[in-house]
């Protein structure tokens, strides 16, 4: 319960609101289903995909991307499940359609288009910081990254009067915005995206890194995942690619920077591939949504 | 010695330690003398730095490329200051972040 004079927000509160807002695409469910059974046949994935017409355009754009770089061409869903793998199209499909299911959020309190530039530019990012380090399937890297900041969403959507006092607070004192989240509610974005990405049963490889992407020394289960998520924030932030609520370039853990065994010079050669790849895919998933 | 960048060596440097690509394959041993196509090999091979004999790390920033201006990326990083206040810039990452962006912002002409 809330009151005027003492809020006391809590996260199941926020989810348990949220959920009669948003809920998660039905594919996903399916999708997970069909992918953990041990007989499902390729077909039988790509048919849950290729139910959903906008889906399946968003995927084979993506597929035939610079982000790929496939040197035939992915012209079926089936061929992209081949090529792809199962896991991975389902990390995709799942960032593909992440753009359509957050809708409704006053344009004046902030602007959809630049907040998904930043997601996607994180996800982007840290996904090239994967490859450069050799990881394998990167797409949960992309997927974590377009989520990370959802929370800002779902607390936007549920409590939009708090939002825009704390954006205004953020303006105004030149603090970072999740000490003032931390300040006014008691719990930041990240710990409300990564609930409710639980709640939405996201594998804890793609909901933690989120949970704890401005307090990366917690992260227990995934350590290296969330590093890469904290990074990639931080570098989107620094590079002014998009906007979230955040207005500064948030602290980095030195901790989690060792953890990814890079040297400082490295940066730029990773950086120069992934600008264009930016901005393709933010052209393809805004397109459609 | 010091890790210098690839595109900031020169030819005639010595190596202080051997170079290895990342599967540790070896490249080149400690005391070789650097030539050209040395160089070129260190980029086929995905190398970004080398460590070289003689240097200190904190001469080495890496050359701006050719045609952005030093005095416009020295103005683009003051005006990026206040917004990495929270981060600082103790931490070399963030050195080399501000760095970029400043780049960047010159390179897009976003300032």
């Amino acid at each position: 319960m809330a009151f005027a004079d003492a809020p006391t927000y809590t996260i199941p509160w926020l989810i348990d609101r949220t959920s009669t807002v948003y809920s998660l695409p039905l594919f996903y469910e399916r999708l997970n289903e069909a992918i953990n059974h041990p007989r499902t046949s390729i077909d039988d994935i790509a048919k849950i995909i290729t139910e959903d017409q906008g889906l399946t355009a968003r995927l084979l754009r993506l597929a035939n991307s610079p982000m790929f770089g496939y040197f035939g061409k992915v012209d079926s869903i089936s061929k992209a499940v081949t090529i792809i793998g199962t896991q991975q199209l389902r990390d995709l499909a799942l960032a593909a359609s992440v753009m359509g299911v957050f809708k409704g959020i006053p344009e004046e309190l902030m602007s959809m288009a630049t907040f998904w530039r930043h997601s996607i530019g994180c996800g982007i990012i840290a996904r090239a910081l994967a490859t450069w380090r050799r990881e394998v399937n990167v797409e949960r890297f992309f997927v974590a990254g377009m989520l990370h900041d959802i929370g800002q969403l779902i607390i936007a959507t549920i409590l939009g009067d708090l939002v825009r006092t704390m954006i205004e607070e953020t303006q105004a004192e030149e603090a970072l915005y999740f000490d003032i989240e931390l300040k006014r509610l008691g719990f930041d974005h990240a710990e409300a995206g990564g609930a409710l990405l639980k709640e939405w049963k996201i594998p804890a490889n793609i909901a933690d890194p989120v949970t704890y992407h401005h307090r990366p020394s917690r992260a227990e289960q995934f350590p290296l995942e969330t590093s890469l998520i904290h990074l990639a924030d931080i570098i989107c932030q620094a590079f002014e690619l998009g906007q979230s609520c955040e207005r500064f370039v948030p602290p980095l853990d030195g901790a989690s920077w060792d953890r990814l065994g890079m040297s400082p010079h490295q940066l730029g050669a990773v950086l120069r591939q992934v600008e264009p790849q930016i901005e393709e895919t933010f052209a393809i998933l805004s397109d459609a949504s | 010695m010091g890790l210098v960048a690839v595109d900031n060596l020169e030819v005639g440097m010595v190596l202080a330690s051997d170079v290895q690509d990342r599967n540790g394959r070896m490249l080149l041993g400690a005391g070789a003398e650097l030539t050209q196509k040395h160089m070129v090999v260190f980029r086929t091979w995905g190398i970004t730095e080398v460590d070289i004999a003689g240097i200190d790390y904190a001469e080495t920033e890496a050359p701006l490329p050719a045609e952005v201006d030093p005095e416009a990326v020295a103005a683009a990083e003051a005006a990026l200051l206040p917004h990495f206040k929270h981060c600082g810039l103790e931490h070399p990452a963030l050195k080399e972040l501000l760095r970029l962006a400043a780049i960047r912002k010159v390179q897009h002409g976003l300032c």
